[in-house]
């Protein structure tokens, strides 16, 4: 009888044993060096995250996946500042604007090449955002004031715009019109795209779809010095628990989104460290008004009263939020705080509804994406909150795909949608939410108000800030009393860290400059 | 010859289960609600974008001509191309396979090397305390879900004891061994209450047998008749449970890989259902429907192999 046992003793020494001889992987990526380890050059930096890049298209790319990895390697002629509310310049080293706000002349950066070393100039800027405001169905509506782009000699871009526009900077700053070679350097845009050539400090390295996205250390980086990184390395990890024990098990360095339960958690970990950076990210509930009876403004008021936003800010974000006033978000500028935006009091829900078309109630259904804990929940919220008021909610779970065709196609009643800003100007956010014919049919809900409209028209073309500040702070006060949607709550954004990543900071617009980021051996 | 002859008479008998399988998948995929052009190009895109890709894609077709189509690149050995990646299926199912070939293949190693040698322990010692807990407490893993046991071993082995890794696949072939073992074990697990029952029981029958009991007589050891005489004929048994077991656990490595961020297929089929990406869809089923097909088949090869009796006709 010593046979099996003998087999057993095998199969845990060579169990053992496997796990003994890769012991000293596991020592290199220890985590345990905590805040002591000194900054160093080099390394491989692993990010791990939720949900794979989709594509390196720029100008029709909408999955931050995506957009975070091209950034390291595609630079804009200007960039947000670290505070998200206004731009500096990046690739253009100056700009002048004539009397009639209508020609902007920018000044290149001297010496900017690009990571295949053919120097940057002015034919590659005109090629990249002609090449972005000319597509379709991708970010082409942040250039629609753009009438005409010169390049008279390799320094200078002169921008015409078809009337006067504020917010061209911010619109430059966007990743959609980094710039590219002229003419892709010479090879197909398929070819390009899989292998993107730009000015930034990281270069490409390979693509396993599915599976992980590696950058190296551009060496001819134009900001002399920078980065310190070797390459980063982006790893497709869905599982939220996952993710969290390999930045605790030393195997990544930063996981792109904890989930809020696990921020107390993460925080107790040797070795991890949890930032909440200030994001411009707010949570909505969508109300069709080509549905009866949101058309009715009393039903949308009562509605939007009935929502406790303290308790989802507590059981849905752990805290870490703060109760919306307003569709724009404090990180975003001409935020005004005095927003009168609805917030939860049940008395006025009742007086509302009461003053309705259906005084009575009415039973609606609430269209949620199956698996997204944050729609169940909200979902679950609203359906026990407006039960007081006789409105019954009946929960219609689709998957995240037909879910979101529905609420584009506007074939739903009642739903829950977010927003991040892209931009360091209101403009994009708040054109997608108020105006109807914009494209989003003000954020799907059919919203239409001329006085607001009108507004939101007259900010684009005002350059005064004061101005643009009383019109912004109107159209809020007016879209609030509208309760066109109901403003839940502000979160940041969570990212969970090892302690030996340095500089390490994610923008009030979601990206993040890797070029100052160090690793402590 | 003999061989020969029936499996490829069995690979010819599984063309219409795959078709079948096809006409299913594609019908039910292509019928769920969402669009991949609208999901691909998010919340701005206009009508025109949207009508435009859907073109590209050939989804502006009727749904028949579509499945005509696919079967078409099918007979030419063309999986289709993913919307999503815009690249050809076969070349994402192809670097996806190993993960979860390797994961399958470790599971019913370890499985078989955690659960003959208990099983033969149980059924030498019938009716013993040892025989009591070999056969009880392995039905713990049987009744805990495998996430959850997917955890708990990354808690102990990966987080406290740093002896593995605690997700990924690692890079090299050494990198695989050592981050394929807790995933492995945590598929073993599930499967080893199965085999020890099934080899216990059918190990009983045959040490009650007279051939047996003549060998006892004729004064052979104990560790004999069991290596010699017992358990190749009890094998036969489990030989059968155990490939129905691991062709379920082709399906079910789905929850492991996620919980263990394996690369395999698995993952890939959920996150190309989200992304509505039919032609992955479909080629990870074909591939899984392979699979089982395959599994089945070595089994029924192994089971004639264990026993001269059974004809393969």
């Amino acid at each position: 009888m010593r046979k099996p046992i003998a087999v057993l003793a095998a199969v845990t020494i060579a169990v053992t044993g496997l796990s003994a001889c890769g012991s000293g992987a596991s020592d290199k990526n220890d985590t345990s060096g905590g805040n002591g380890a000194a900054a160093a050059q080099g390394g491989d930096l692993v990010i791990v995250r939720p949900g794979d890049s989709v594509s390196m298209d720029n100008t029709m790319v909408f999955s931050n996946a995506s957009i975070w990895v091209f950034q390291q390697m595609l630079e804009s002629l200007y960039e947000v500042t670290p505070d998200g509310k206004d731009v500096a310049p990046l690739l253009a080293e100056s700009h002048t604007l004539s009397e009639d706000k209508l020609t902007w002349t920018f000044k290149l950066k001297q010496g900017v090449k690009f990571s295949n070393g053919q120097p940057m100039t002015s034919a590659d800027v005109k090629f990249s955002i002609d090449k972005a405001r000319s597509t379709e169905g991708g970010w082409e509506f942040l250039d629609v004031a753009i009438k005409n782009i010169d390049a008279p000699d390799p320094s200078t871009v002169v921008i015409t715009t078809k009337y006067p526009w504020a917010p061209l900077l911010a619109d430059l700053a966007n990743f959609s019109n980094a710039i590219l070679p002229k003419d892709y350097a010479g090879k197909s845009k398929d070819e390009f795209l899989k292998a993107p050539i730009g000015t930034g400090p990281f270069v490409w390295d390979h693509w396993t779809k599915g599976s992980e996205l590696k950058l190296v250390k551009n060496p001819k980086y134009w900001d002399t010095g920078k980065p310190s990184l070797d390459s980063v390395t982006w790893k497709l990890v869905p599982d939220d628990n996952s993710r969290n024990v390999q930045i605790q098990g030393g195997q990544a360095h930063i996981n792109e989104s904890p989930p809020f339960s696990s921020v107390e958690q993460l925080k107790g970990q040797p070795g991890v460290k949890v930032d909440l950076f200030p994001s411009t990210k707010t949570d909505y509930i969508l109300m069709n008004q080509n549905e009866k009876p949101y058309d009715d403004v009393n039903v949308r008021r009562a509605i939007s009263y009935a929502i406790d936003r303290e308790a989802l800010v507590k059981t849905l974000l752990f805290g870490n939020g703060e109760v919306a006033n307003s569709f724009l978000m404090p990180g975003v500028v001409y935020y005004d705080k005095a927003t009168p935006g609805i917030q939860y009091d049940m008395a006025k829900a009742k007086e509302e509804l009461a003053k309705s078309s259906v005084p009575n109630g009415f039973t609606t259904t609430f269209l949620a994406s199956s698996g997204d804990n944050t729609d169940q929940a909200i979902a679950q919220v609203l359906q026990s909150s407006l039960k007081e008021l006789g409105i019954t909610v009946k929960i219609q779970n689709v998957d995240p795909s037909a879910a979101h065709d529905l609420q584009n196609d506007m074939k739903y009643e009642i739903s829950h949608s977010y927003w991040t800003m892209d931009i360091a100007d209101p403009d994009e956010l708040v054109t997608f939410a108020v105006d109807p014919d914009a494209g989003s049919k003000s954020f799907f809900t059919g919203y239409r108000n001329p006085a607001v409209i009108a507004d939101v028209k007259a900010a684009q073309k005002s350059f005064d800030p004061a101005e643009r500040q009383r019109l912004y702070s109107r159209i809020q006060k007016q879209a609030a009393e509208d309760a066109f949607l109901a403003f839940l709550y502000y979160s940041p954004f969570s990212y969970a860290t090892s302690t030996k990543v340095k500089g390490f900071v994610a923008l009030p617009t979601g990206n993040y400059h890797l070029e100052d980021v160090t690793l402590s051996k | 010859m003999r061989y020969l002859a029936y499996v490829l008479r069995r690979l010819v008998a599984t063309v219409p289960v795959l078709f079948g399988i096809s006409l299913i998948v594609f019908f039910m995929i292509h019928l769920v609600p969402g669009d991949p052009a609208k999901t691909l190009l998010g919340i701005r895109a206009t009508d025109k974008a949207v009508a435009a890709l859907q073109k590209s894609f050939g989804l502006d077709k009727p749904l028949w001509e579509q499945y005509l189509d696919f079967m078409g690149r099918l007979a030419h050995g063309d999986l289709g191309r993913s919307f999503f990646y815009n690249v050809d299926a076969s070349e994402l199912v192809s670097g996806r396979l190993p993960a979860t070939l390797w994961l399958v293949v470790s599971a019913t190693v370890l499985a078989l090397l955690i659960s003959v040698p208990l099983a033969v322990l149980a059924a030498s010692r019938r009716g013993s305390a040892l025989d009591q807990v070999i056969r009880a407490v392995p039905l713990v893993g049987l009744g805990m879900p495998a996430f959850w046991v997917g955890i708990m071993l990354v808690l102990v082995f990966g987080l406290k004891l740093r002896l593995f890794p605690v997700s990924g696949f690692g890079d090299d072939v050494a990198g695989h061994l050592r981050s394929i073992v807790l995933p492995a074990l945590t598929v073993a697990l599930a499967l080893t209450p199965i085999l020890i029952r099934s080899l216990r029981t059918s190990m009983i029958a045959v040490l009650d047998s007279d051939y047996v009991v003549t060998a006892r007589a004729k004064g052979l050891t104990h560790r004999r008749i069991i290596l010699s005489h017992t358990l190749r004929n009890a094998a036969v048994s489990s030989v059968t449970v155990l490939g129905v077991n691991v062709a379920y656990l082709v399906g079910s490595t789905l929850v492991v890989e996620r919980v263990f961020a394996l690369p395999g297929i698995g993952t890939l089929m959920l996150d190309s259902i989200f992304n509505r990406d039919f032609a992955v869809v479909q080629a990870v089923t074909l591939v899984f429907a392979v699979m089982v097909v395959a599994i089945n088949l070595l089994t029924d090869l192994a089971h004639a192999a264990l026993d001269p009796r059974v004809e393969l006709s």
